[in-house]
């Protein structure tokens, strides 16, 4: 008898005693079951029997256990067997992978120790901890790790007197198996002797990353006495152990942590302190505002910009004068931080504060106010239209930046007469971007369209084009409309602009007015320029196969030349189709296409047979 | 089976640090000193040390997403192809002028280097979670590639490991720091769509994915190939040059048949990760329809639904997302556009456009944390989440019935078959 055979007859001895009898349970067992079974007591090769082990996983039941256990000592199937085996519940099982455990060695024996321990079986615990005080150091270390998933008292003392004389490769499994059950202890509210089992940890001669996972513990499980040792961790020249309280901080409860990093921050190293105001940052609900606030005020500038960064996430109105004056300031830098910041500060009543603010300011924070006043998308229509009167230009700049990101539509006229008749020439640029910025983000843009509309009909000519640049980037129907009747007006400055931005229009709903202009424009070259933008839309909406042939075939016969008409073949081309291939075929009738639309019709049959299109009944109907 | 209850226990407080930590989620994040040296150069002790585990196709991707930041030092790779090790080796001696980067064929012998703070995990998915978490017990940081997990319990055991070991973690979800879908996800948190009723992810495919039991071919010498570390966690199977390819290969899932981990993990836990975000990081949602008409509906406790959606989307590019609420809507995809129910909800700003999903910013996000020990965008916690929703998605989709997930207990509700799911034995010695 081999080996392997003893194993089973053993396996198979032991369920029986366990009570386990397969023949009166069969009737228990499913027809999936049986069938998977089945398959493992066959001859079947060893995929079949590995996917019977996926199948049992998730049907199998106790009857399934003895042909699971076979094969945990093949080194092929084992794991397979174990896939079954963790999945389905029941002693049945727990006792089967103790049988194994008994037994086998090497990577088997260690992969029955892992199932052991990812079932949490409580009862495995003593032969666990043989393995533990076993000569292989292998099996003793998983055996550590399977016995911290356990985390029962047995398990816990197990690892603790391991923890005391194991050999240096041992020791690291135990320390990661003893973590668990500190962290188990934890959780179930025995916070002291959960400490101690961190410290025992910490003083262990360990790799640091065990080191590092127990203070983490140490601090946390103490709750508030865990502060002293928080900071001693945060003081530590060793970086690791640095790093880890300043992660740790960010899980540290209560508010006594933040008054005592605000003190570590006047001692730390800049280089320490600038991660050190993060991390209080990160304490949104009991961070001392005024330390990281005092921070970005004052001191090294390293510190400063993270301190500035910072409030971001935790400033409040408080910080609204400081932050400007920093951001007035000569270090560019710190300014530029200090905007950003300003920018998000949180808060109705900063918004409120920046008004009052404003009021009595002048010169740079006056300016900077102003650009506030956009930049946080504050509603003060009156206060900017003031400070559009201002003697010093980049004030009015700042002041039309932020109308067109404020303004309502029903005082949209205010930079449309910017644009008309600008009080300055120079604030043209800055007040048409301030209208097309404007203009863009109205909820209504037939309405806004509307308003557009009514100024192109007063303004200059050139300036009659700029309004119709924006009109198209505004969309829907009104300004589709407007642009259309520019298209054929009587100046060709404005039918050269508005054919353009027709033919760059994003939308099929351009196509009836590109159609219309194809045939309509009062120029020749305008004419062409709508048709291309006309198939255009063809070539790049989606759309269904009918309605892209459609429009080609409008294409082909408003086109007065041939380069347009195999523009539209190229449409059908990219886009293979039936009503295309129909198109196509048509279409070699002509003789100055002939050729074109050979290769084009060529082209889609051979697209259309390769899913499957019996293209031959199309061609021969043509 | 394992007991629920010794899980996440620190969920909540966890989830509302993460909350409180990303509220400005679009706000410019601090870049510590050290990133830019206070006088042009940063010396050597500033500097991130990183090695890279599995530097595939992707991996290399990532690897020049690395490379260029001025405080890493790139100095150690790792495979199980020889040619592979030599190929990555050559790209970083050559970016650094020197052949200094260190090759390896067990990532343990990588991870027992001192001197090494994070690893670049881009090995394929099947060695994803078990990697991070020897890195993690080891004392690396990681940017580990998506999906992160294989099932239920490897996305739960993930993030209660980086919690206990302190380590930062970064999945490779580099969407949430992009500034199009952090901006459409801030609005459906912040409540500018009104209530939320639905929000959709692209599966890209409900198809199944198997890595098979193909037949054996001859084994190559284990310098060459080290077939038996690709294999790693995934149970045992002969080799063939077929299943090499690292992405397909035991994806997740861990389902009978043809059945594995699929679109709706692959795309998921990208899109459904995002999705998450709309939703403020709630816990996953706790029911779980079969496919119907191309959707896998799912729904939050509070009611809002996720959608796996294939049809009906906007053509924004890949991985699209949509956020439904009562009052407006958004959608945004991978081309870096964005189309919502109006204008206004812009409310004046100006959110960049980037196209073609880079990870450079996802990247610097993780090299900041690993300074800083803040919580990166795609932390474990958020991984976790994202993970679970894609997995037991997965899970009514191979039962073809309802299943019903307790955030609480970590189960299914009085559902065996499923609960059977949520896990898989690895294969020995690996364990997490």
């Amino acid at each position: 008898m081999t080996i392997r055979n003893i194993i089973h007859s053993v396996l198979i001895v032991s369920l029986a005693a366990a009570g386990f009898n397969s023949a009166a349970n069969a009737q228990n067992v499913s027809k999936e079951e049986q069938a998977q079974i089945t398959v493992l007591q066959s001859d079947a090769p060893a995929s079949e029997k590995a996917i019977a082990c996926k199948h049992l996983a998730v049907h199998g039941s106790d009857a399934a256990v003895p042909e699971l256990a076979k094969l945990l000592p093949d080194p092929k199937l084992s794991s397979w067997a174990r896939i079954a085996l963790e999945a389905i519940p029941g002693a049945v099982v727990d006792e089967a992978l103790r049988k194994a455990s008994e037994t086998l060695e090497g990577r088997q024996l260690v992969g029955v120790i892992n199932s052991i321990g990812n079932r949490r079986d409580a009862g495995a615990v003593e032969l666990l901890v043989k393995r533990l005080n076993g000569k292989d150091v292998t099996a003793g270390s998983v055996a550590a790790v399977a016995l911290g998933k356990i985390a029962n008292q047995p398990a816990r003392e197990a690892l603790k007197s391991a923890l005391a004389v194991a050999n240096d490769d041992l020791r690291n499994a135990v320390a990661e198996g003893y973590v668990l059950c500190a962290e188990k202890l934890h959780r179930d509210g025995k916070a002291t002797a959960a400490v101690a089992v961190y410290e025992e940890i910490r003083q262990a001669k360990l790799p640091k990353q065990r080191i590092v996972e127990a203070t983490r513990g140490a601090i946390l499980a103490r709750g508030q006495e865990g502060l002293p040792l928080l900071l001693e961790t945060l003081r530590s020249d060793d970086k690791k152990m640095f790093q880890l309280a300043l992660g740790t901080v960010r899980e540290f409860p209560g508010s006594d942590v933040d008054a005592a990093l605000a003190k570590e921050l006047n001692s730390a190293a800049p280089a320490r302190a600038e991660l050190i105001v993060q991390a209080m940052a990160d304490r949104s609900d009991t961070v001392l505002l005024a330390a990281v606030l005092k921070s970005a005020e004052q001191g090294d500038a390293v510190v400063r910009l993270s301190a500035i960064n910072a409030l971001q996430r935790v400033g409040d109105v408080s910080c609204l004068a400081p932050l400007v004056k920093i951001a007035t300031g000569n270090d560019e830098s710190l300014a530029v931080a200090a905007n950003e910041t300003l920018t998000v500060l949180r808060g109705e009543s900063v918004n409120k504060q920046v008004l009052a603010m404003v009021a009595d300011a002048d010169g740079a924070t006056y300016r900077l106010l102003i650009e506030l006043i956009g930049q946080r998308l504050i509603k003060a229509v009156p206060v900017l239209k003031k400070a559009l009167a201002s003697n010093d230009s980049e004030t009015r700049a700042a002041a039309l930046m932020s109308l067109g990101a404020t303004v309502p539509l029903d005082q949209l006229g205010l930079l449309i007469d910017q644009v008309l008749s600008p009080d300055h020439a120079a604030d043209l640029p800055a007040a048409t971007n301030a209208l097309r910025t404007a203009s863009v983000r109205m909820p209504d843009r037939d309405a806004c369209a509307t308003e557009l509309a009514k100024a192109v009909s007063k303004a200059k000519t050139e300036t009659k084009s700029t309004l119709l640049e924006i009109i198209s980037e505004v969309g829907g129907a009104k300004s589709l409309g407007t642009l259309a009747t520019a298209a054929k007006s009587d100046s060709d400055a404005l039918q050269d602009t508005a054919s353009r931005l027709l033919g760059k229009w994003n939308g099929v709903d351009a196509a009836p007015v590109l159609l219309d202009l194809a045939s309509t424009a009062p120029a020749g070259k305008y004419r062409i320029r709508a048709l291309r933008g006309y198939l255009g839309l063809a070539r790049k909406f989606s759309m269904p196969p009918r309605q892209r042939a459609d429009m080609c075939n409008k294409a082909m016969k408003v086109a007065t030349r041939t380069t347009e008409q195999k523009l539209a073949l190229d449409v059908l081309k990219i886009h293979p189709s039936v009503p295309g291939l129909r198109l196509a075929a048509a279409a070699r009738k002509n003789p100055k296409l002939s050729d074109h639309a050979k290769a084009t019709t060529n082209a889609i049959a051979a697209a259309l047979r390769k899913r499957g299109v019996n293209v031959d009944s199309v061609l021969s109907g043509s | 089976m394992v007991n629920q209850s010794d899980k996440t226990t620190t969920k909540k407080s966890r989830r509302d640090f993460l909350k409180a930590a990303l509220a400005t989620s679009t706000a410019p994040l601090f870049i510590p000193s050290t990133v830019l040296g206070r006088d042009g150069a940063i010396p050597p002790s500033e500097r991130i040390i990183v090695g890279g585990i599995g530097i595939g196709r992707r991996g290399g991707y990532d690897l020049s997403c690395f490379l260029p930041q001025k405080d890493v030092q790139f100095v150690a790779v790792c495979d199980i192809k020889q040619k592979r090790r030599g190929e990555v080796k050559n790209i970083v001696d050559s970016h650094y002028g020197n052949e200094k980067c260190e090759t390896y064929r067990d990532f343990r012998e990588l991870l027992d280097r001192d001197d090494i703070d994070a690893v670049l995990i881009a090995t394929g998915p099947n060695w994803h979670a078990t990697a991070a978490m020897t890195a993690a017990k080891a004392g690396k940081d990681m940017y580990c590639e998506k999906p992160v997990t294989k099932n239920i319990e490897q996305s739960l055991i993930l993030a209660d490991t980086m919690r206990r070991t302190g380590r930062v973690f970064q999945a490779g979800t580099q969407r949430r720091n992009l500034p199009h879908f952090a901006f459409a996800c801030e609005l459906a948190r912040t409540g500018k769509l009104g209530k939320l009723k639905r929000v959709y992810a692209h599966p890209a495919g409900m198809r199944a994915l198997m890595s098979g039991w193909l037949p054996p071919e001859e084994e190559p010498d284990k310098e060459a190939v080290d077939w038996d570390m690709y294999l790693g966690p995934a149970a045992w199977r002969p080799y063939n040059k077929r299943l090499l390819d690292g992405f397909n290969f035991e994806k997740g899932g861990g389902f009978v048949g043809a059945f594995s981990g699929g679109g709706v993990l692959e795309w998921g836990s990208h899109c459904v990760d995002l999705c998450q975000w709309a939703v403020d990081d709630c816990p996953p949602p706790v029911e779980y329809h079969p496919p119907k008409d191309g959707e896998i509906v799912t729904r939050y406790e509070n009611g809002t639904e996720l959608v796996f959606r294939e049809k009906g989307w906007i053509p924004l590019g890949s991985c699209p997302v949509r956020f439904e609420g009562e009052t407006g809507w958004v959608e945004a995809g991978d081309s870096g556009k964005m189309v919502l129910s109006s204008p206004e909800l812009l409310a004046g700003r100006q959110v960049e456009e980037i196209g073609g999903y880079p990870a450079t910013f996802h990247v610097r996000d993780f090299l900041d944390c690993v300074k800083t020990r803040g919580l990166p965008k795609g932390n474990a916690d958020a991984a976790r989440d994202a993970h679970i929703a894609c997995h037991a998605a997965n899970i009514a989709l191979y039962l073809n019935r309802t299943v019903k997930y307790d955030n609480k207990t970590n189960s299914f509700i009085d559902d065996e078959q499923a609960n059977r799911l949520r896990s898989e034995a690895l294969r020995e010695p690996w364990r997490l």
